[in-house]
């Protein structure tokens, strides 16, 4: 991709975000989803709070349906390709496979907070942090202090 | 919004002159989005704030209390605004400028742990967040659990002073403790009989920092479809944890209203049916 534009979404506002590290100065959107925000009936503190976070990133806001907001922007832009970083939420693979059919789509990876072996089992906190807390305090030169399991914590 | 701005169609406007400007501005925006905006302000600088001031050490003798010195960073974490990694190499840093020994940390490690292994879970399960992962515990058919929120809830009139306040709260600032989410909660399901779902949405409306899996999960773990038993509390607890500021003006703990005074085995024969299997 040579004219890519970046496709910010809500998972990714701060500058940990992988395409604005890739692609600096780079024609970038964000879109409010009509749907979404009519669908869970979002109040206006979440938001605003969604707001004040995009006004501190070099992006443009866009109200509307996310897929067709982030086509129209890239062609606004000449763009021969779209950047964004990988989301959990599954609105994102549904709205990437949309914008995909017309544009190549490029997902980049953030940084994992730990780094595992797949597969993991994950049927119970217990048994992913087994392997997750010595991973992580390995990283910090430590090993795992013990912590109790305390029932209310969670 | 500013005259100045001269924006290409459809733009939304990114200057304003105070948040009273940016507030009016969304009204129009998005009209059919209720309430004011948080006084929790977004933006990375509010969050580089929130997480220079951490203690690590501070937040795991005291977090469970709601005058704990708990981070707050949460809004900021699920919008990405603060990466988790960040947030863990900043507790390691914390842990090298003082000194502490690694269990100094170890509870706010565990609990960004937590927000890593709901997204992983998130990204496995996709939607069926939203099903019930096992039965339920409580011995109630789902069906015997209303659909709605009860109207005394949402308008903050249950009588009752700590579930009043948390409702509140959540209105008003989009963030409640964690120990108070999980009290509303319990409320929520096992007082009220109320399905999860329709307070995991309720949640997700007003919480800042309102993902899907951590919300969702976390009240399926209360519903006891994400455990092993229901999630109960009592006055005790509550009066411990929130160093008595509801029960000292709330009317029901003087006239023995209370729902919540009562010992755990009371509780459980009160609000519990006989186990399914």
């Amino acid at each position: 991709m040579l004219r890519p534009v970046l496709w910010i979404h809500g998972e990714a506002l701060g500058p940990a975000n992988p395409a604005l590290v890739a692609h600096p100065g780079a024609p970038a959107v964000f879109v409010f989803d009509r749907d979404l925000i009519v669908q869970a009936d979002l109040s206006l503190k979440r938001l605003g709070f969604l707001y004040e976070c995009l006004l501190e990133l070099p992006v443009t806001l866009r109200h509307g349906d996310g897929a067709e907001e982030v086509l129209t922007f890239a062609r606004r832009h000449g763009a021969d390709g779209v950047v964004t970083s990988a989301a959990v939420d599954p609105r994102f693979e549904a709205l990437r496979e949309r914008i995909a059919a017309q544009l190549p789509v490029q997902v980049l990876e953030p940084e994992p907070f730990v780094e595992l072996p797949e597969p993991l089992d994950l049927g119970r906190f217990s048994r992913y942090w087994r392997r997750a807390e010595p991973a992580l305090w390995a990283r910090a030169g430590a090993a795992a202090p013990p912590v109790p399991a305390r029932r209310w914590d969670r | 919004m500013r005259s100045g701005d001269s924006l290409p169609p459809g733009d939304l406007p990114r200057q304003f002159a105070s948040r009273t400007e940016l507030q009016a501005t969304l009204r129009q925006l998005f009209p059919e989005a209720a309430g004011d905006l948080s006084p929790i302000r977004g933006g990375r600088q509010a969050a580089a704030a929130a997480l220079a001031a951490i203690d690590p050490g501070a937040y795991g003798r005291s977090r469970n209390h709601l005058d704990g010195a708990v981070t707050r960073l949460s809004p900021w974490i699920r919008h990405g605004v603060l990466s988790l990694v960040e947030v863990r190499e900043e507790v390691f840093a914390w842990l090298e400028r003082s000194g502490q020994p690694p269990q100094a940390a170890a509870k706010l490690i565990n609990e960004l742990g937590w927000r890593d292994y709901w997204q992983r879970l998130w990204r496995q399960l996709g939607d069926g967040i939203w099903r019930d992962r096992e039965p339920l515990k409580t011995g109630h058919a789902p069906e015997h659990y209303a659909n709605a929120l009860p109207a005394d809830l949402l308008e903050a009139r249950t009588g009752l002073a700590c579930m009043d306040g948390f409702v509140q709260e959540l209105h008003t600032t989009g963030w409640l403790h964690n120990h108070a989410r999980m009290w509303l909660a319990s409320y929520v399901v096992h007082w009220r009989r109320v399905r999860w779902q329709a307070g995991a949405r309720w949640f997700l409306q007003h919480l800042l920092d309102g993902d899907p899996a951590s919300n969702n999960l976390s009240w399926q773990w209360v519903a006891s479809s994400f455990s092993s038993k229901p999630y109960l509390f009592n006055r005790d607890n509550l009066e411990r944890f929130s160093s008595g500021r509801y029960c000292r003006v709330c009317r029901a703990a003087t006239d023995g209203t209370c729902p919540f005074d009562a010992s755990y085995e009371q509780l459980q024969a009160a609000l519990l049916g006989a186990p399914s299997c």
